[in-house]
């Protein structure tokens, strides 16, 4: 634990277009390690996700993000991808004509590309494809549809996983995962998480509710409003807010949000 | 060099009466007729100009400012058009070099009986009354000049006939290769037939291109005549360099119950015109028209298309999708005619277009005439640029955004592919689609709305 963190990130301030959105955050994620995001609507959780891997219309203001003792901010989205940073997306988005199985290979090839590693002819990638969806139950025909496209709520997040476990990120981000999951889904969802967790990788795990914790237990709980990180603890902070909301912890901004 | 006006006047003064000589004196008259018509109504009308209604899109004086050495079939074309790769990879049942037949395939000879494959030459002595009966009869010189000009010039044709209820069993291929130089510019006449008896099912395959650079004019017509019931797909590559002119007209008559599906793939550079009109005469009738255009560098692409509903219960369903960009310019006119008969008609048409830069642009424009009043008729047509949203996607699971560029805008074009059924044909399509993405410059535009 006496390493260095494998993300750093040391007094953020970022703009969402033109408007200030995070205000200093400082995290450091240790390999091996889960932490936790919770906060109220509108504290900057999602844009802290869409900052750290470079979303065109976030900008960043100050501060500094390190991955691997690297600079991240000024890396390209693909770049990042390909270094080994990962995220989850709350929307995912449908790409009409695009098959799923043609464009993971695509990413799969041009982040082993990066690593050095020979590229996946089809018949090999798609040995290591079955192999994955079945951690987190998707049918065979889901591959050769367009990506996304009439996909569920449930089979998109499920996909995110999917691409999650080919592309073997070393930083995990998951945006509201568990938002309009049920609990079938989740726990889905939560395996295919699991599945990942190990000494060599971090994960960052967003959510809005404490439900989720139970199937991916973190190993640090903090809590995100106005833009700032304003109360750290371990799993048992997740629960406490379930139980009493946000309003108790100072420096929260009262907005009358729904957890 | 002569222009092509002068050009075309030079040539009538030495052309033969007729495309071909046939023995049978009722084909020999109408073969006559035609030529003599064409020419008359060409001299007559000219070249189409922009105040023509049907030809507000394009500029035609590209045309009458082109240059040519040569008008048709030249007698001793050179042989190396043989070694164009095209050529080895098509194995086409007919390969026409500037509009004469210039090779026949040993394929042929599996066709079953009640199929030909024919040249003009071969059909005038084979089947010179179906011949006679049918061809030209879908255009009228009078009023459309390009048509005047291919009935005029054409030295040869593709026919193509399926007697009742025959099937060919797989795809007819025909090659048509314009040939020509920077300092042989020339025009050539394509022509096909295709005569469908009643019952009769069929797929027929007819791609254009040119030879290397090859400037100067090709036309193509083609003719499809369904019978009660028959059901013909009809795909069509069109390609060429960007110093040629390419004119298509496609047009398909109807009969009860026929199907009939044109299917028009355009990846020129030059300057294309193509049209698709299919008429459906009685009750029953289907007409899938599904296109996808591509243009690049300056190319410019006029599709021109026209359904017309002249019966009650039929239904047709209309897809074209443009993908441009650099400076080229794209035009689709989409005319949907109900005729006062035509009650119950379903008929549905869209042109989602995708410009990749700034300078591309398209005038796209529906037309429906609706004099029935019992009708189902939707259209639409949309201007986009690629999805900012997808492209971050794709650029967050570490694709560059060339390729993520280049995937989305395959993407868009795949509902095309998707419907072409053969599977041979479809892989075709789809080679030739990703060639020429990939040559696609889709550099990072600056803004979007």
């Amino acid at each position: 634990m006496s390493e260095a963190p494998l993300v750093s990130i040391k007094n953020l301030h970022a703009n969402a277009g033109e408007t200030p959105i995070l205000k200093g955050i400082d995290l450091e994620l240790r390999a091996g390690e889960v932490h936790a995001i919770m906060g109220p609507n509108g504290s900057g959780k999602s844009t802290l996700s869409n900052v750290l891997v470079g979303k065109p219309g976030y900008e960043v203001t100050g501060g500094e993000v390190t991955f691997q003792g690297e600079d991240l901010t000024d890396m390209d989205p693909e770049i990042r991808a390909r270094a080994g940073v990962f995220l989850a997306f709350q929307y995912p988005v449908e790409i009409p004509g695009v098959a799923n199985n043609y464009f993971l290979r695509t990413a799969v090839n041009a982040v082993r590309e990066h690593r050095g590693e020979e590229e996946l002819d089809a018949i090999d990638f798609l040995t290591l494809l079955k192999e994955k969806m079945k951690l987190v139950e998707m049918p065979e025909d889901m591959m050769s549809r367009a990506i996304n496209e009439g996909f569920s709520g449930g089979e998109k997040k499920r996909n995110e996983i999917l691409q999650m476990l080919l592309l073997e990120p070393s930083f995990c981000i998951l945006d509201e995962t568990d938002s309009g999951l049920d609990i079938d889904a989740l726990r889905i969802v939560a395996n295919g998480v699991n599945q990942m967790r190990s000494p060599d990788r971090t994960m960052l795990v967003i959510t809005h509710y404490q439900r989720l914790l139970d199937y991916i237990v973190p190993d640090h709980v903090h809590v995100l409003s106005g833009g700032r990180i304003v109360k750290s603890g371990d799993k048992s902070l997740a629960l406490e807010l379930e139980e009493k909301g946000y309003g108790w912890i100072d420096g929260v901004e009262e907005e009358g949000a729904s957890s | 060099m002569t222009r092509f006006l002068d050009a075309l006047a030079n040539a009538r003064a030495v052309l033969p009466e007729r495309a071909v000589d046939a023995p049978s004196p009722r084909l020999d008259a109408r073969l006559a007729a035609l030529r003599r018509e064409g020419l008359a109504a060409f001299e007559e009308r000219g070249l189409p100009t922009r105040r023509d209604e049907r030809w507000k899109g394009t500029n035609t004086a590209k045309l009458s400012s082109l240059s040519l050495e040569r008008v048709g079939a030249t007698d001793r074309f050179d042989e190396a058009v043989f070694d164009d790769p095209r050529v080895a990879a098509f194995d086409a049942d007919l390969l026409f070099v500037d509009g004469r037949l210039a090779r026949m395939s040993a394929r042929r000879a599996d066709l079953p009986a009640g199929v030909q494959v024919l040249s003009l030459a071969e059909a005038a002595t084979e089947i010179p009354d179906v011949v006679a009966k049918k061809i030209g009869t879908l255009f009228d010189a009078k009023t459309d000049a390009m048509a005047a000009l291919n009935a005029g010039f054409f030295e040869d044709a593709a026919v193509i006939t399926l007697d009742p209820n025959t099937r060919p069993g797989r795809v007819i291929r025909v090659l048509s290769l314009s040939t020509g130089s920077e300092d042989q510019p020339a025009a050539s006449f394509a022509r096909l037939l295709v005569v469908a008896g009643q019952g009769a099912e069929g797929m027929v395959l007819l791609e254009s291109a040119t030879v290397g650079d090859a400037p100067g004019f090709s036309s193509v017509v083609s003719e499809f005549h369904l019978a009660d019931n028959a059901k013909i797909v009809s795909v069509e590559l069109q390609s060429g360099s960007a110093s040629r002119i390419h004119v298509s007209q496609l047009r398909a008559s109807l009969e009860r119950d026929a199907r009939f599906s044109s299917n028009v793939l355009c990846l020129s550079e030059g300057l294309v015109r193509s049209e698709v009109e299919t008429s459906m005469n009685a009750p029953g009738g289907l007409t899938g028209m599904n296109g996808l255009f591509l243009g690049r560098d300056a190319a410019h692409h006029d599709h021109f298309t026209t359904v017309e509903h002249a019966a009650p219960h039929c239904e047709s369903d209309e897809e074209y999708r443009g993908v441009l960009t650099d400076s080229a310019s794209g035009v689709f006119r989409g005319r949907v005619l109900v005729r006062p008969d035509a009650q119950k008609t379903d008929a549905r048409q869209s042109n989602p277009n995708l410009l990749l830069s700034e300078g591309a642009s398209i005038d796209t424009k529906p037309q429906l005439e609706i004099y029935a009043d019992d009708v189902k008729a939707s259209h639409g047509s949309t201007i986009g640029q690629l999805d900012e949203e997808a492209l971050f996607f794709l650029r967050a699971r570490g694709v560059d955004e060339a390729t993520a560029r280049l995937l989305l805008t395959r993407g868009f074009a795949q509902t095309f592919v998707d419907g072409i059924v053969d599977e041979a044909t479809r892989t075709l399509v789809a080679e030739r689609l990703d060639e020429a993405l990939v040559s696609l410059e889709t550099a990072p535009e600056e803004s979007h709305p």
